[in-house]
């Protein structure tokens, strides 16, 4: 036990050491040439300053939580999707050779490079970034969702047969919740896919959101706000994560409540 | 004494194959053999023989490629709703808790909440699993699950349990005791059993009769009717003589 | 004799019905392919849609091979946008995996660099690749130097993280049998640690292969005045849905390819995981 705790306080000292010296390392950088990078201090004033002032007519939590927005609506969509199509795909053969081609065909293309189309057909606004997220958030789930319901065990589906189940109800009681923490690994690719591809709409035509933030940095030769916005990308992107570990350990009790 | 006189099933001419790229497989070769009412029946093959495949066509989990079955005199394939089967791998959801696991058949048969918890709760007392019915399988020791395993097979009330290497993946010491427990089970609530198994001593302590099988593809080579007294005795020169003369006839696996 | 004939019956049926299944789905995927492709044409022939937005998979396809040679109407040929996309990936790549991997290794084995290195890593890791483009187009300009720079970092900290991960997973029952045989702590490191480690490594780089390459399409459509991003970029400028899509089957399919390619080494690299 007492082990233990030295250890912790070992890595936490560490911890402390390797991020003072990185903020060290980083101010003396800019010292010389403070446009070029700004030192860690401007960072966390410009910080303070974005919070007070809203940036384009939007407050900074506003940016962030259009960005969460589309994140969220895109996931959902890809999960109304995603899942059933999954179901569908890894359930009977002859639907996955009939659509396994053709979803061949595009996964391959990164949702990044759907971007110039999507904005040629339906323009700018609000639609065609969740669109192009959903793009991004699909893959994974379905993905995930197939190679979960092929990975039922197959003695499981055996149990299923031997009592005369009906597909509906072997779907529901046993390869659902089989699947279940693969789909969730899905679930949780999707949203961090999802959050880079957000980005990525927002940096190429948007008026709001953590992506217009930093491409708005670029344009005003502004590095520090470029920093805080990258921070806050990461902050947030962590906390999803966070999120999502913590709801699967609800959904799936038998995986982890055991100990 | 119970009737064993009366035929329960009979299987004629069982053959099965399998495909592959490489060279289609014969696993199960031209198999015929009467199970009793109420018997307890081994099939003893070695290793990777296709005893498994066999207890599978039983089932109605697979087709044979040729050949039919009759369940009281009647022709049937597929599922048939008077077989339970206790599997290799204990073949629980880890989903669902113990009792939830032991409702599953009846679940799935539409009984009522009420009745199907009296049941389960019944055969969770038989099988020795009191105070264990919100445990999840994962929670559970190998012989605990396997006793949730039987115990859901009893409680859909089958005319014949189907056992496929129930003990398989239990340590020695287990196992002992497990073999002991499935015969004071069946000895409580008499069924027809089909016990598939690749331990010589297992079968010889459990059989009625013991089918013989050879290894691949898996053709009845042999039946015994080991006449020792119940409880048996696995130091008894009897038993000895009798496990002997079997394993000489054993084909080797590999 | 007759029981030879038997045999060969059992087989056969299998046999047949097996490949009966094999033709069925066949003809099945075939159909969805056509089915696919002959909806795209047909919507765009019947004029519902109109054709600035979508072109039909068959002008798709006359574009591709004019644009093999014709550097109209953005200014180079599919090659040429290739080549340029192509030859960054791989500079960034392969940089990051010469300093990353080692780095990983270092860290997965002397727990002091561990602990000074990981936390600065775990701090980078939530920020996406594609979050690095306007801070590395303001340092390094608008060249090749941001580009190949993005797919560093984007490759990178995948890299490090998971030699770390691979590494600290050798199991110890493995270096044990290792010294006992009397190995060197080099000789450990080389033979049991390393090739422990490699299944992680592989997965990792696939998976930060494949940002990386998107990371890049999205800096060459902002800053570029070459390569695939550029392309599907210039196409929109230039309302040419053939030439946009052109460019996302381009891109799609050498990244697919590039992909292959590292599974291909993956396999050369750990036969004992893939070889059946």
């Amino acid at each position: 036990m007492k082990q233990k705790q030295k250890e912790m306080l070992v890595t936490v000292a560490f911890t402390l050491l390797s991020l003072s010296l990185f903020l060290l390392l980083w101010s003396i950088l800019s010292i010389n040439n403070p446009d070029f990078l700004p030192s860690p201090l401007t960072c966390i004033k410009k910080f303070q300053a974005m919070l007070g002032r809203p940036i384009s007519k939007v407050s900074l939590g506003g940016h962030i939580l259009a960005s969460l927005k589309r994140v969220l609506l895109a996931v959902l969509c890809a999960t109304i999707i995603g899942i059933p199509l999954g179901l569908a795909m890894g359930w009977s053969k002859k639907i996955n050779a009939f659509v396994s081609p053709i979803f061949e065909f595009l996964r391959p293309i990164p949702p990044i490079a759907w971007i110039p189309l999507v904005i040629l057909w339906f323009g700018v606004g609000e639609f065609s970034k969740v669109f192009l997220v959903t793009l991004g958030a699909y893959v994974p789930i379905l993905m995930n969702t197939i190679t979960g319901v092929k990975m039922v065990p197959p003695v499981l589906l055996n149990v299923g047969k031997i009592y005369k189940a009906s597909s509906v109800q072997i779907l529901k009681e046993i390869v659902l919740p089989a699947a279940l923490p693969a789909i969730f690994a899905g679930l949780k690719t999707a949203v961090s896919c999802g959050w880079m591809v957000v980005l990525a709409a927002e940096m190429m035509a948007s008026k709001s959101g953590v992506g217009f933030l930093i491409t708005r940095g670029m344009e005003a030769y502004d590095v520090a706000m470029i920093i805080v916005g990258m921070c806050i990308i990461g902050v947030v992107g962590y906390l999803i994560s966070i999120c999502l570990s913590f709801l699967e350990r609800r959904l799936c009790p038998w995986k982890t409540n055991l100990e | 004494m119970e009737d064993k006189s009366r035929v329960k099933m009979s299987l004629r001419n069982i053959s099965k194959s399998y495909y592959s790229r490489k060279e289609t497989q014969e696993a199960v070769r031209d198999v015929s053999f009467d199970v009793m009412e109420n018997e307890f029946l081994v099939l003893l093959g070695p290793g990777q023989c296709g005893k498994t495949v066999l207890l599978n066509i039983i089932a109605g989990l697979e087709e044979p490629t040729t050949g039919k079955m009759l369940y009281e005199g009647k022709e049937f394939t597929g599922v048939n709703d008077g077989f339970g089967l206790v599997f290799q791998k204990t073949a629980l959801m880890d989903w669902k808790t113990v009792i939830e696991n032991v409702e599953f058949g009846l679940k799935i048969k539409h009984t009522d909440k009420q009745k199907r918890r009296e049941i389960a709760e019944k055969y969770i007392d038989l099988v020795g699993l009191k105070g264990f019915e919100n445990s999840y399988p994962r929670q559970l020791s190998g012989g605990m699950k396997q006793r949730t395993g039987i115990a859901r097979a009893y409680s859909t009330n089958p005319g014949v349990l189907l056992m496929d290497e129930p003990f398989g993946a239990l340590d020695a010491q287990t196992r002992y005791m497990m073999e002991n427990e499935i015969l004071r089970i069946w000895n409580e609530d008499k069924r027809t059993i089909v016990f598939v198994t690749n331990n010589i001593e297992e079968a010889v302590t459990l059989g009625d009769r013991i089918i013989l099988l050879s290894s691949c593809p898996a053709e009845v080579k042999q039946i015994y009717v080991p006449n020792l007294p119940r409880p048996r005795d696995n130091m008894s020169p009897e038993f000895l003589a009798f496990r002997e003369m079997i394993e000489k006839n054993t084909d080797m696996a590999l | 004799m007759a029981e030879e004939i038997k045999k060969l019956s059992s087989i056969e049926v299998e046999n047949r019905n097996k490949k009966k299944e094999f033709r069925n789905l066949f003809f099945i995927a075939l159909a969805g392919l056509v089915c696919f492709f002959g909806i795209w044409e047909l919507i765009v022939r019947l004029g519902l849609i109109e054709l600035r937005y979508l072109n039909p998979p068959s002008m798709v396809v006359s574009t591709f091979f004019r644009k093999l040679v014709d550097p109209t109407p953005e200014g180079s040929t599919i090659p040429q946008h290739f080549w340029a996309s192509f030859r960054l990936a791989l500079c960034g790549f392969i940089i990051a995996v010469i300093i990353g991997i080692p780095l990983g290794w270092i860290m997965g084995y002397y727990k002091t660099a561990n602990r000074l290195i990981r936390p600065l890593f775990e701090i980078m890791r939530p920020i996406p690749p594609i979050a690095w483009i306007p801070i590395s187009i303001l340092w390094l300009g608008i060249g090749y130097k941001a580009k190949a720079f993005i797919i560093f970092v984007s490759a990178f900290v995948p890299c490090v993280i998971n030699a770390y991960t691979g590494m600290t997973m050798t199991s110890q029952t493995l270096i044990d049998v290792s010294k006992t045989c009397g190995a060197s702590k080099w000789q450990v490191f080389k033979t049991v640690c390393i090739p422990s480690s490699l299944p992680m490594v592989f997965t990792s780089l696939k998976i930060s292969l494949g940002n990386a390459w998107s990371a890049l399409v999205a800096a060459e459509m902002l800053a570029a005045t070459r390569g695939l991003g550029y392309m599907i970029q210039q196409g929109r400028n230039f309302v040419r849905s053939d030439i946009i899509i052109c460019g996302m089957l381009v891109i799609g399919i050498s990244g697919a390819l590039m992909s292959a390619g590292l599974s291909f080494i993956e396999k050369k690299a750990t036969p004992w995981r893939t070889q059946k």
